[in-house]
């Protein structure tokens, strides 16, 4: 292996992880605050996927992209944040709730992949990518989407983060997914915080749509596979801080590019597995996770 | 003030407390004493809209918190979808008429650091004046806030906790404080010093309702005191008739204490 083929698979590794950490960040976000694993998430990726194919058929060039992602983003927020209310509040105070939730959130992944075959049918489609063309990085070429799709989800995650840390509602939030009912006695509207967790989630998994979206081909479908990516990532990490899954992210990015390069895509999804299933013998609590979840 | 009326309450479908009327005027301190385990928690977690109220009506200021009626039987063990079952009284509500709660044992957020707990805290004001002095006096009731101040909630002390928990209440600007064993658990000096806050908050105007295991320190701050036995105010103690132990264990207990 040359170092130019090396290069040339990390790099496609670090793209990966960048759209995973995109897709498990909405995943564990909404696990540590709501307390479920919201199995919609797939879903939400491939419709964030097609509503910017949609707005992008109106408008050309990087700018009908930026339009079409922040369109995406920005309905796919909105249904989230109302999905709240249909799928989870609701048994909010049963004991049972975790096992409610899979139902509910399996149930919406199908409602919603089936209305995207209905709206779009089954053929296959793809986003115009945000720019076309090969840049060159450290004297390596790559190509350009693939470099601003990296730099977008590492941007959107920064954002994400500081949102948590530094604002009013981002600390409410953290708040309310540690202690909710000292939350409650502090006069947030813990259900509105609990429900823009879950907008932020279909948001994040928008964003990481449109660019697999711009990436690869998609169809109705397609969010299955970045579900179970998701859920090895944040199983693999662990969930103790916001930046457990994206590391994770990252090294499962980079080490399914090398499977694949060595194994073949066949093998990559059992190396994944495999690599999770040790980790998780070793330290049940992933990778960098504590007992306790937090944001 | 506060008044509340005939209110019911507990964990459904276990009743934890009863009838019970409690009033408490402007610039009072109110005490609640009784056994463990009686429901004094049950009670103020339910007049600061944290559980469902079950019967019986809560006002503050006059106006009315809970909703009106009696809590509606559950339709089926099975039925359970809580849209069409409305919360019956909300703690944010609570929260800004000025009615502010410190919870017993209050865990607060452990991973979040003190600063960070503070920083969010004056949002519980809703806008009433008066956040500049209540940090002020908070800070120094507590100088360990600032000390402590890039530390996550779960590396404090539980006195340091407690501490925190008070601090935001106070930033909160209550019109009435509601303050829940503060000084359960802790050390003998930390409890003289948390009593001592107390009652300086006491002092800068803030009525307060106080529960507490020991009598001494409660009756020397309120003004009246209340004996909570088995879900009911059994009785009303005024502070100039400074009760002997005798009588309160007969109260609490009926004759099984002799
Ligand atoms: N979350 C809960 N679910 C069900 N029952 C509860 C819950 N919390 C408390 N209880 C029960 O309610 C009753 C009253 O408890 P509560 O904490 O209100 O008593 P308390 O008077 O505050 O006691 P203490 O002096 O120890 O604080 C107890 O029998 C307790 O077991
Ligand atoms: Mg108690």
């Amino acid at each position: 292996m040359t170092f130019e083929t090396f290069q040339f698979i990390l790099a496609s590794g670090l793209i990966l992880g960048g759209l995973y950490a995109l897709m498990a960040i909405g995943l564990s976000v909404v696990w540590t605050t709501l307390d479920v694993f919201n199995f919609a998430h797939g879903a939400f990726v491939a419709l964030g996927a097609y509503i910017a194919w949609q707005v992008a058929q109106y408008g050309e060039g990087l700018w009908g992209f930026v339009f079409a992602a922040g369109v995406s983003v920005g309905l796919m927020f909105v249904l989230g944040f109302i999905l709240h209310f249909c799928l989870i509040k609701p048994f909010e105070k049963r004991p049972n709730i975790v096992l409610l939730a899979v139902i509910t959130t399996l149930a919406a992944s199908v409602v919603i992949e089936s209305l995207i075959q209905l709206v779009w049918g089954p053929r296959e489609k793809q986003i115009s990518p945000a720019v076309s063309g090969r840049i060159e990085v450290f004297g390596t070429g790559f190509v350009a989407n693939d470099v601003v799709a990296l730099a977008v989800a590492l941007a959107a995650l920064a954002a994400l983060a500081l949102f948590l840390r530094r604002t009013g509602t981002g600390r409410a939030m953290r708040a309310a997914a540690q202690n909710r009912e000292a939350a409650e006695a502090m006069g947030f509207n813990v259900t509105v915080l609990y429900a823009t967790a879950l907008g932020i989630a279909a948001a994040a998994a928008a964003l990481a749509g449109v660019f697999i979206g711009s990436l690869r081909f998609i169809n109705p479908s397609f969010g299955a596979d970045p579900l179970m990516k998701s859920l090895i990532v944040v199983i693999f990490g662990g969930v103790a801080k916001f930046t457990s899954p994206i590391y994770a992210a990252f090294i499962l990015g980079v080490v399914e590019a090398f499977s694949i390069y060595f194994l073949g895509l066949y093998w990559s999804p059992a190396v994944l597995f495999g690599l999770m299933v040790v980790v998780l013998l070793v330290k049940p609590e992933g990778l960098f996770g504590h007992r306790r979840k937090t944001l | 003030m506060l008044q509340v009326t005939g209110l019911s309450g507990g964990y459904p479908p276990v009743s934890v407390f009863r009838d019970v009327d409690l009033t408490v005027g402007e610039d009072e301190a109110v005490g609640l004493f009784g056994p463990n385990g009686h429901g004094k928690s049950t009670l103020l977690s339910t007049v600061a809209g944290l559980l469902d109220p079950w019967r019986g009506e809560i006002r503050f200021d006059g106006r009315r918190l809970n909703a009106p009626g009696d809590m509606p039987a559950r339709l089926s063990r099975h039925v359970n979808y809580d849209l069409f079952r409305p919360r019956r009284m909300r703690a944010r509500h609570a929260v800004r008429a000025g009615l502010i709660y410190v919870m017993q044992g209050n865990r607060l957020f452990p991973e979040m650091t003190v600063d960070e707990v503070l920083g969010i805290a004056p949002k519980a004001a809703m806008g009433r004046a008066g956040v500049g002095e209540m940090y002020d006096l908070a800070h120094d009731l507590f100088p360990v806030l600032r000390r402590r101040r890039r530390s996550k909630i779960r590396y404090l002390s539980g006195g340091e906790r407690q501490m925190v928990s008070i601090a935001v209440a106070l930033l909160a600007v209550p019109r009435l404080l509601i303050l829940d064993e503060p000084t359960l658990g802790l050390a003998p000096r930390l409890r003289l010093e948390l009593a001592e806050a107390v009652g300086r908050i006491r002092e800068a105007g803030t009525p307060l309702v106080l529960v507490d295991q020991n009598i001494e320190f409660l009756t020397g701050l309120v003004d009246r005191l209340h004996l909570f036995v088995n879900g009911t105010i059994a009785a009303e103690i005024d502070r100039t008739e400074r009760p002997s132990h005798e009588s309160i264990m007969t109260l609490m207990f009926g004759g099984a204490a002799r």
